[in-house]
């Protein structure tokens, strides 16, 4: 079966979301990738050229909060206490720029 | 509307090429709080990470909900870009990865922002015309936090107390010719965004942030563009289209060809560098952001907002325009309002127009100098000092002070502590009345010319500006106070 994806495609993927991927890893997921959108294709088959897109299924608009500081029950502290890596307080991240 | 065909840069290989420029800025929105959380949004002096919650830190569950002022200053910015807040708009989710945006994405808006369309207007003072440059649209969407990098350190540090603050995109048509007209666009768009109330226009903490978009092209189609990010004031704006556009005449001159990129601006330098390739706009992976509801504005809500909206620029400068005070003075005023002379444009509005345009040039030239370098002047004394003006002008029209005596006598007011009420007397004991006297004038006259026996030469041999140098040595010697059009006569009578 042709597949419907390319292993560019899949590469592309995986820069997008910064993943690294072996190529056992692109094998596979060019399948399983392949699989999936050949599965969803079938909504293809039904006519919505009169159907708006649904983008909320809630159906509520204007969800508003008024312009207060909140307390949620935690210090930043807790929140910095929680992620991996912090130095005087910043988060330190593997070096973006050269 | 301008004309591109006049902005035409001549390059020595006579090749004409026309910059097209187009502006994005981001305008910090004047909230207390973030765009979808309630952690506070005064990012400017909190020590790092003070201002983070779990909602724009992305942890898993959180749910922003949608701060109700961030919409409100949308409707007044469209309004102060001449058009209507959109009765629907929605957010969308912009998926891009790096550190200072911890969702993995920002939320956004893509196909339905809340401004769509408006105009700025301004006034160029060179080719002495009205410009309109009409807005795309403008969008709700938060920042993300700041990344720094350590010298010779291999990690990088982020700060995400900026993450979450609201900011309004505002989108430019490309419809910009020079850098010149770049920077008043962006200037107007900051006094329209000021005078909102929208932002508080803090240019030195980022408040309003350019990315500027730069082509050159030899006919009516659009080059290929740089797009300059993270401009931060007008100068900067001006500066980095300008080395722009000398750089991609040279590549083009030189048969090289221009890459669409992001670049980096080099203040010290005032040169632009070559930034990461842009991701194409799909590589984004915009889709419709289910956790925040769209917002419906009925035209009662936009309107009842619209009418909170303090005077805009415009207003001011048409009345001006009226006392015949010209768009570069009006600019001057409505910054100076801005910055520490509050109520100076009311002030002025109210002045008879036989003299709005004298007190105006002793505000733009004497005044506002003295009051932005010295903070403690109190607006008490402002007022006062304006109380004054009138009279003094009537003092002026009398003919009995001359205008360097007045720069002097306004100058010792804002030094006083109580503005003196016979305001004759005091001129007259800091000796600023303008000297008239005849027989004086002429016995200064005759020792100034024995002095500059050249100058006199020069004059009688047909050199007239000889004479405004002899002017000028006789009002020094007088002490500042000498008639000149009387001091005139004098010298011209003894050649």
């Amino acid at each position: 079966m042709s597949q419907i994806l390319t292993k560019d495609d899949v590469l592309k993927v995986a820069k997008l979301a910064r993943i690294e991927i072996s190529s056992q890893e692109l094998e596979d997921y060019l399948k399983e990738l392949s699989e999936i959108i050949e599965y969803v294709k079938q909504l293809e088959k039904v006519d919505t050229s009169n159907l708006k897109p649904t983008n909320q299924v809630t159906g509520l608009s204007n969800v508003y909060r008024n312009d207060q500081v909140l307390d949620y029950g935690y210090t930043p502290g807790d929140l910095l206490d929680s992620l991996n890596k912090i130095e005087d307080s910043y988060v330190k991240v593997k070096r973006v720029i050269e | 509307m301008s004309n591109p065909k006049d902005k035409v840069i001549k390059t020595k290989n006579h090749l004409d090429y026309i910059p097209t420029i187009g502006i994005e800025c981001h305008v910090q929105l004047k909230t207390r709080t973030k765009l979808f959380s309630g952690a506070d949004n005064d990012a400017k002096e909190a020590p790092p990470n003070t201002l983070i919650n779990h909602i724009d830190l992305g942890l898993p569950g959180a749910l922003p909900v949608l701060n109700k002022e961030a919409v409100v200053l949308a409707i007044k910015a469209a309004k102060a870009l001449n058009t209507r807040a959109s009765n629907f708009s929605k957010f969308d989710r912009k998926h891009y990865f790096y550190p200072d945006l911890p969702m993995g994405y920002q939320i956004s808006q893509f196909d339905e922002p809340i401004i769509l369309g408006g105009h700025v207007r301004f006034f160029d003072p060179t080719s002495k015309e009205f410009k309109i440059i009409n807005i795309t649209r403008a969008h709700l969407e938060s920042d993300a936090g700041k990344n720094i990098h350590p010298d010779k350190k291999n990690y990088s540090l982020v700060d995400l107390n900026r993450a979450g603050t609201p900011l309004l995109e505002i989108v430019s048509e490309p419809e910009l010719h020079s850098a010149a007209e770049a920077r008043l666009y962006a200037e107007k768009l900051y006094l329209l965004m000021r005078y909102a109330e929208v932002t508080e226009g803090n240019l030195y903490y980022g408040n309003m942030r350019f990315d500027v978009n730069v082509s050159i092209s030899k006919d009516n189609t659009l080059g290929t563009r740089a797009e300059i990010k993270n401009l931060n004031s007008f100068r900067s704006i001006e500066r980095a289209v300008n080395y722009e556009i000398t750089r991609q005449t040279k590549l083009l001159n030189s048969n090289q060809k221009i890459i669409q990129e992001t670049r980096g601006f080099n203040d010290q330098q005032g040169t632009t560098y070559s930034l990461r390739s842009k991701e194409n706009a799909d590589d984004y992976r915009y889709m419709p952001e289910p956790d925040v509801p769209p917002i419906i504005l009925e035209n009662d809500f936009i309107d009842k907002v619209e009418k909170e909206i303090p005077k805009l620029p415009d207003y001011y400068t048409d009345r001006l325009r009226k006392l015949d005070i010209d768009e570069v003075s009006s600019y001057i005023l409505l910054d100076y309002e801005l910055e520490e002379g509050k109520g100076v444009l009311e002030y002025v509005l109210g002045l008879p127009e036989s003299d709005a345009k004298a007190i105006v040039n002793w505000i733009i030239n004497i005044e506002s100098p003295i009051v932005l370098n010295n903070p403690n002047i109190s607006s008490e004394l402002l007022k006062k000092i304006h109380n004054i003006y009138l009279s003094l002008r009537a003092i002026t029209k009398e003919g009995l002070i001359n205008s360097n005596s007045i720069k002097e006598l306004i100058k010792k007011l804002f030094q006083e502590k109580n503005i003196p009420e016979d305001l004759k007397q005091y001129i007259s004991k800091l000796g600023l009345f303008q000297n008239s006297d005849s027989d004086e004038l002429d016995q200064l006259v005759s020792k100034v010319i024995k002095e500059n026996q050249k100058a006199f030469n020069d004059l009688k041999s047909g050199q007239q500006k000889a004479i405004g140098f002899l002017i000028g040595e006789v009002m020094k010697e007088s002490g500042g106070n000498a008639n000149p059009g009387m001091v005139k006569t004098l010298i011209e009578k003894k050649l």
